[in-house]
This record gives C-alpha cells, structure tokens and sequence, in this order.
C-alpha cells in the first residue's frame, strides 16, 4: 500500500482563460482504491481527462512511478497502464459488445492477453456475454457502463479511473456495478480512482478521499477519519 | 478604444492607398501595362474580398464564384457585342443576371452547410460552363470576341476598376461593422449559439451571398471587357476559384487587408511563374498548402501577430 | 428479354460505381473529411495501370498487385504528412489542403502524362459471352468480381482486425478510441490508404472500361460524391447499394440522362434531408 502509483504535483489546467484545475496535487497509491468528490464543474472531470492525456496541462507534473506523463498523448498513457471510464461510459455504438470489447485490448502490452481478459469481464458481467454480438447502442445504460469498464480492464490497467460511473443509473445497477468494482479493486491489485458526486457511498467505498471545490482539493483524508461537518464545509465553501 | 483607433487607422491607410492608386492616373503617368496589371490588381482585391467574406466570415466555403465571373462575362459580352450596347449597360446585365441566378441557388444552398455547400456551389458553376460550351447562340466552346464600339481604353477601364474595388472594400468594411457583420462573427464561432442569442443567421448568410454575388460578378464583366474575348473555359474555370483561395490564405483569412496583400503577391507572382508554364497552378497549390499549415492567419497575421501582440487588450 | 440484360448490366456496371463512391464514403464516415483529391486519386490509379501494365508488358489485372500498394502508401503518408495537421486547424483548412492537393495532383499528371486520352485494353476486352441467351461483357465480369473481392477482404479487414476495429471505433467516437489506447493519427492514416486503395482499384476499373485525361478526376468525385450522398454518410452498406443503383440508371439514362438523372436525385436527397443541413456530421 505505501508505494506510490501516480503523483500530481501542482497541476493546472486552463480553457482559455478560464482555469479548470488549480494547483492540485494528490496521490495515489499502488492498489489503493480513492475517491475525488465535489459539486459540478469543480474540476473533478477536467482532472481525469488530464491525468488521461485527452487535455494538456499548463503547469505542473503528472507522474506514474516516477515516469512524467506530461506530453504524451492518450494511446501512450493506456500503453503505461492507465485507463479511464469517461462519463457516460461511452460505447461504441454501432459495434457489437465483442468488438467493443476487443477495441479495448487494442495496446500492444495488452493483446497476448487479450482472450483471458475477455474470459475475465465476462466472468464479472455474464451479462455480456450473453449480449456479445449484439450492438452496444442497443443495450441498457447500465449495460453500456458495464461494456465501457469491461473495455478498460481489457487493457490490462495498473490504474483505473472512473468518472461519475453511476451518472443516470437505477440504484440497483449502481449496487451491481459498485460491487464489480470491489471486486476489481480486491481481485486484480488495480489502483482506482473514483470521480463522484454521489458522496456517501463514494466515501463508503474507498481508501481515501479528496473533495475538490472550484478547481482546488480543499479536504483530503480518510473517510473515517472525516467529521460531516468538515465535509459539508468543503462542499460548500465557507 | 484600441479597437477604434486600429479601425480608423485601417480607414486612413485604405484611404491613402486609394488616394495613391488615383492620383497617378490623374496625372497620366502611369504606362498601359502598369495600369493593366494594377486593373487585374483591383479585380482580384474585389473577388477575393468577397470571398474572404463567405468563407471567412460567415462560414461558407464556396467552390464556384466562377459561376457569376462567367455569367456577368457572358451577359456583358451579349448586350455589348449583339445588341450593341453601352459597356455599363453590359456592366449593369451582368450584375442582375448573377443576382438572379444567385437568388435561385440560394433557394438550395441556404439549406446546406460545410462541404455540401462546397460541393454544389462546384457542380453549379460546373453545370453552367457544361451549358454554355453546349449553347450555340454563345458560339458553344468557341466562345465569343467582344466587340464595343468604342472599346474602352485601358485607361478608361483603370478607374472603373479602382472604384469597384474601393466600394467593395468600403461595402466590406461597413458590413463587418454593422450589426450584421457582428452577427457573423458570432455565427462564425459558434452558429447555433448565435441562432440562441437572435442572430438570424439565415437571413446574414442570404445578404453575404447576395452581396458577393453582385460584385464578383462585376469584376469579372470588367475582366473580360479587359480581355476582349470569353469562352467557357476561361469564364467558368475552377481556376478562378484556385487563384481566389490562393489569394485569400496566402493574404490572411478573416482579415479585411489580407486579400489586399495576398492580390498583389499573386498577381506578382503569377507573372513570374508564366516563365514555368504547366508548373504555375502546382506551385500555387503547394504554397497554400504551406501557409494553410504553417501561417494559418496568412502573411497579414503574421506580421501583425508580431507587432500588436504587446498592444491587443482585451 | 432486353429489360433483363439491362438490369445485368446495369448491376456489373454499378460495381465499379461502388468501388469509386467505397472510398470516399470510407473517408466521410471515419475521417470526417470530404477529400476533394478523391477524384484524382482515382484518375492516378488509372494512369498506374497504363503505365505499370504497358512498361512492364504484364496484364493489366496483375498490375493491380503494384497498383494497390503503392497507392495505400501513399494515402497513408499524405494523410500522416499533411492532412492530420490541417485537421487540427479545423474542418475549412483540411478541406482546401484537400483542394490543393487536387489542384497539384491533376496538374503533376498534366505535367507526367501529357493531356492525351488514356485508355488500357488486353486480348479479352472486348470479349462477349452468352450465359442463358444473354450477350454478357466479360470484361464487366471480371470487373464486378474484381470489386465484389475487394469489398470482401475490406469488410474481413475492418471487422475481424485489431486495426479494423480501431478504425471503427474512430469513426464512432474519436475520444472514447483514443482513451482505449488508439493512436488516431495512425488510424486515420490506414483509413485514408486504403479510401486511396480503393480509388486505385475504382481508377484502374475506368482505364479498362473508358478513356481518360488527367483532368478527369473532378468528374469521378462528382460522381463518388452522388454515390456517398445517395447512400448515405459513412454508410459503407448504404454506398455499395446507391453504387448499384446508380449503374441502373446510367445504363437505363444512357451517357447523356444517366448522369443527369442522379444529378437531380442527389439534389432532391440533399435539399430533402435534414441531416445534411444544419449540424451535418461535417461539422463535428
């Protein structure tokens, strides 16, 4: 648990003029399961979509075991080892599950391996399987979720990230997906982190915590040791 | 406020270049062929500022201005050579046919947007040239000798095509000032939020298609009275659209100097490149694509990027 | 009788329709691009056969095996070059690189090839057979089954490989494929050999069948153009079909309706649908 996986190390992100995320650092651990909460546009999705390489940063370092991912572009970051669920899931509509599925295997370190985990996501979601020649656009959006993480673990990731997974989904689907996740997490020795706005659970769940308000971090800790009071002052910036 | 001091020095400096392009002429010391090549000069400055307006400005990409430069060529070329009219009356039946025809098209073109309007303002002006090297009243692909009586001198034609091109260029400016010009600049960066905010967008697109319609079509009536002779070859060429582009990328696009700088630098050039026939065309084709990759905003860009970056406050 | 021999030719002649509207549709649908040197792309496979099979004294057919590469090759390097840059400038300025590069390309092969018309024949062109008391082209034959392959081993290419599907995956959603681990330059790149590829084999079907010039390109995407409309936007299927159909109509229109004819249905499908004006998938 006490080596680190990714460290951010004072990052920021601009659009223009405006600034996404300011100054942020945090850390991950190998296997470690953390949570990233706060209300809407505080910069959670921006975060991810960095440390994923789909948005560049302005200043400050993003770094996998000590290798800086500054600058290299998406396919290289899954290449190393990072995968993130966008929000939404986004499947590939017109293609079956299967092909969604093998897209996800499409890195060179992951391909020797890719039928064992095609046995495994299927494993974890049969329903998948039963559903694999079928286009993802037809499925529910729980299912689509599902194929969206089954095509990240098919990369073989060290490190997951997942972005506001239970967006739009009936509590019941959130449990299975959540329990998915435990078993991810237990089961493979994948480092997650977790973008959410469902706080409780969220903070149920995992190791850690970071609450970020306006593009800032302003509450780390462990959940446990996080009164309410400290929380609902984070959420709401006092 | 450095906005409106940069607007009245760019009044001055057009003025200035007006005054000086003018001037000579009064005073006749300008040689036939210099004033031939700053008629050319004029004449590209006002097709390719129209087009700078479409694609520039309101976001319409068109392939196929060719089609009023042939049409007002071909009317002014009948009303001059067969009914023997005055060349402004020419001048005048060139202007209201390729209005009306661009009134027609606009009944499908508004509808459509990015490369659908490319192509089929394309396969319009493709359609009238195949049309008129078919027609025989036009002498099909032979195509005609203008005859006026007089013909017009050079000299006559030099302020005429001055003047179209001061208005143009006055009438660009006004437009982009106007509310309508403010309009498509909000419609150029994000259409559908301008429709939100009450641009009405297909209302701008119509009076910039109109607009460019009416005075490419009378700097090609103007070109070919220069000329003395049209064939649907030279009045329907997607040459004219090659120059155009050429001339408005290289310049600087949605800049209202840039089709200035980048007519003179064509025209320049192209004599130039006569000495390697064959290779002109491929030459002008790999520089845009360079200054497309590497000088997006043109040379006008690139010099005033060097120069105001320091001044532009924002 | 007559009716039926129509519909056979019309069917043989609309293969070759489908191979030239393929690769341009492959572009539209994946790349997002309309690659106006479409149509050059074409007429330079056509004058890679003339010059592949008359140099080197092979049937032309066999000089597709040079034909083909080459051109993948250089679809590939053009789009890894030049077109991706222009992309990230935005939709206009990848859209007049297109411009230039037709511009180039018609005017290098004016340079090359001399603005004499063209044409490839072999001992079999004009060969006809009689199958259930039709006169049948075996040349058209052995066009059609030309395509029909190679629309076979594109469809085995793009649905069972991992670059197949890559390529799929960008067409559906560029960040979801590239957060997969897909590299998007690279794909588009083998999406635009083989548009180019295709082109090769559409270029080579027109240097057997008829004549042509260096400036025959823009005519040949107009044409693919039609198609792609009349099909539908990166509907691989739906092109195949409108290629087909547009063969019926020229053999039924003959040279002078025919192009006519699907003129006019394209501007009735582009006026018709909404899907072509405001928010078309160009402007993604």
């Amino acid at each position: 648990m006490s080596e680190i996986m990714l460290s951010v190390d004072s990052l920021t992100v601009k659009y223009g003029e405006m600034t996404a995320v300011d100054n942020v650092s945090m850390i991950i651990h190998k296997g470690e399961m953390v949570s990233v909460l706060g209300p809407n546009s505080s910069g959670k999705t921006t975060l991810m979509n960095t440390i994923a390489g789909l948005n560049s940063p302005c200043g400050g370092e993003i770094s996998l075991e000590g290798r800086s991912l500054n600058g290299l572009s998406s396919d290289k970051i899954v290449e190393l080892g990072v995968s993130l669920v966008p929000q939404g899931g986004r499947c590939f509509s017109r293609m079956s599950v299967f092909d969604n599925l093998m897209v996800g295997s499409y890195s060179k370190r992951s391909r020797r391996s890719a039928k064992s985990s095609l046995d495994r996501v299927y494993e974890l979601f049969p329903v998948l399987y039963e559903k694999r020649s079928q286009p993802a656009g037809s499925l529910s959006g729980g299912q689509r979720q599902m194929v969206a993480i089954g095509r990240a673990l098919m990369s073989c990731p060290r490190l997951l990230l997942f972005d506001e997974l239970s967006l739009g989904l009936a509590p019941v689907v959130i449990k299975d997906i959540y329990s998915a996740i435990k078993h991810i997490s237990r089961e493979e020795d994948t480092a997650i982190v977790m973008v959410e706005q469902d706080t409780k659970r969220a903070m149920k769940m995992t190791d850690r915590t970071y609450i970020m308000l306006k593009g800032n971090v302003v509450l780390e800790g462990r959940p446990a040791e996080l009164s309410d009071d400290a929380v609902k002052k984070a959420y709401f910036g006092s | 406020m450095m906005k409106k001091i940069k607007g009245h020095i760019q009044e001055a400096v057009l003025l200035l270049l007006f005054i000086s392009c003018l001037l000579p002429w009064c005073m006749g010391i300008l040689s036939n062929n210099a004033m031939r090549y700053m008629i050319r000069i004029f004449l590209y400055i006002t097709i390719g500022e129209m087009w700078n307006l479409m694609s520039g400005y309101a976001g319409m990409t068109s392939l196929g201005q060719q089609a009023f430069i042939g049409l007002a060529g071909y009317s002014m070329a009948v009303a001059t050579t067969v009914y023997k009219l005055h060349y402004a009356v020419g001048l005048a039946a060139g202007a209201a046919v390729s209005l009306c025809t661009a009134a027609l098209l606009a009944l499908l073109l508004m509808r459509m947007k990015g490369m659908y309007f490319a192509i089929t303002t394309w396969v319009a002006a493709e359609a009238l040239g195949t049309f008129f090297t078919g027609w025989r009243y036009v002498n099909q692909g032979a195509g005609m000798n203008i005859t006026i009586v007089p013909y017009p001198r050079t000299g006559e034609l030099y302020p005429a095509a001055l003047i179209l091109c001061a208005v143009a260029l006055a009438s660009t400016i006004l437009l982009l000032r106007s509310s309508l010009g403010l309009g498509l600049t909000a419609m150029r960066d994000d259409a559908s939020a301008a429709a939100s905010l009450g641009v009405n967008v297909g209302r701008n697109k119509l009076i910039v298609y109109l607009i460019a319609a009416l005075f490419t079509s009378l700097a090609g009536a103007v070109f070919f009275i220069n000329k003395g002779t049209i064939y649907p070859d030279s009045g329907f060429s997607i040459s004219w659209t090659i120059s155009v582009v050429f001339i408005v990328i290289i310049g600087g696009i949605g800049t209202v100097e840039g089709p200035v700088v980048g007519s003179v630098v064509y025209v320049l050039l192209y004599e130039y490149l006569a000495h390697y026939p064959g290779w002109s065309n491929i030459i002008l084709g790999v520089f845009s694509i360079l200054v497309i990759l590497f000088m997006p905003k043109g040379i006008v860009g690139f010099v005033s990027g060097k120069q105001h970056r320091s001044l532009i406050i924002r | 009788m007559y009716i039926l021999q129509v519909i056979i030719n019309g069917i043989l002649l609309g293969s070759i329709y489908a191979m030239l509207g393929l690769g341009m549709s492959l572009i539209l649908g994946i790349v997002k691009l309309t690659n106006l040197s479409h149509g050059e792309f074409v007429i330079l496979g056509s004058y890679c056969s003339v010059l592949f099979s008359a140099r080197l004294g092979i049937d032309p057919f066999i000089s597709l095996l040079i034909t083909v590469p080459v051109m993948f090759v250089c679809g590939y390097v053009l789009q890894r070059v030049l077109i991706n840059h222009a992309m990230s400038r935005g939709a206009e300025p990848a859209l007049l690189v297109t411009f230039g590069l037709s511009i180039i390309l018609k005017d290098g092969m004016l340079l090359l090839f001399s603005s004499d018309a063209r044409h490839v024949s072999a001992g079999y062109s004009n060969r006809v057979i009689k199958i259930f008391g039709l006169d049948i082209s075996l040349l058209n034959i052995l066009l059609m089954l030309l395509s029909v392959l190679s629309i076979l081993l594109l469809m085995l290419f793009l649905n069972h490989t991992y670059m197949g599907r890559a390529i799929r995956a960008a067409a559906d959603d560029v960040e979801a494929a590239r957060l997969s681990g897909i590299n998007i330059g690279r794909t588009f790149s083998v999406a635009m050999g083989l548009s180019a590829a295709t082109a090769a084999i559409a270029g080579f079907c027109v240097s057997m069948k008829w004549t042509f010039y260096p400036s025959s390109g823009g005519r040949y995407l107009l044409i693919a153009f039609v198609i792609v409309v009349l099909g539908g936007l990166g509907d691989i299927r739906g092109t195949l079909l409108s290629g087909f159909f547009f063969g019926l109509i020229q053999v039924i229109g003959g040279a002078n309706y025919g192009l006519l004819i699907s003129y006019i249905f394209m501007i009735i499908v582009l006026v018709a649908s909404p899907a072509h004006s405001a928010g078309s998938i160009s402007e993604k």
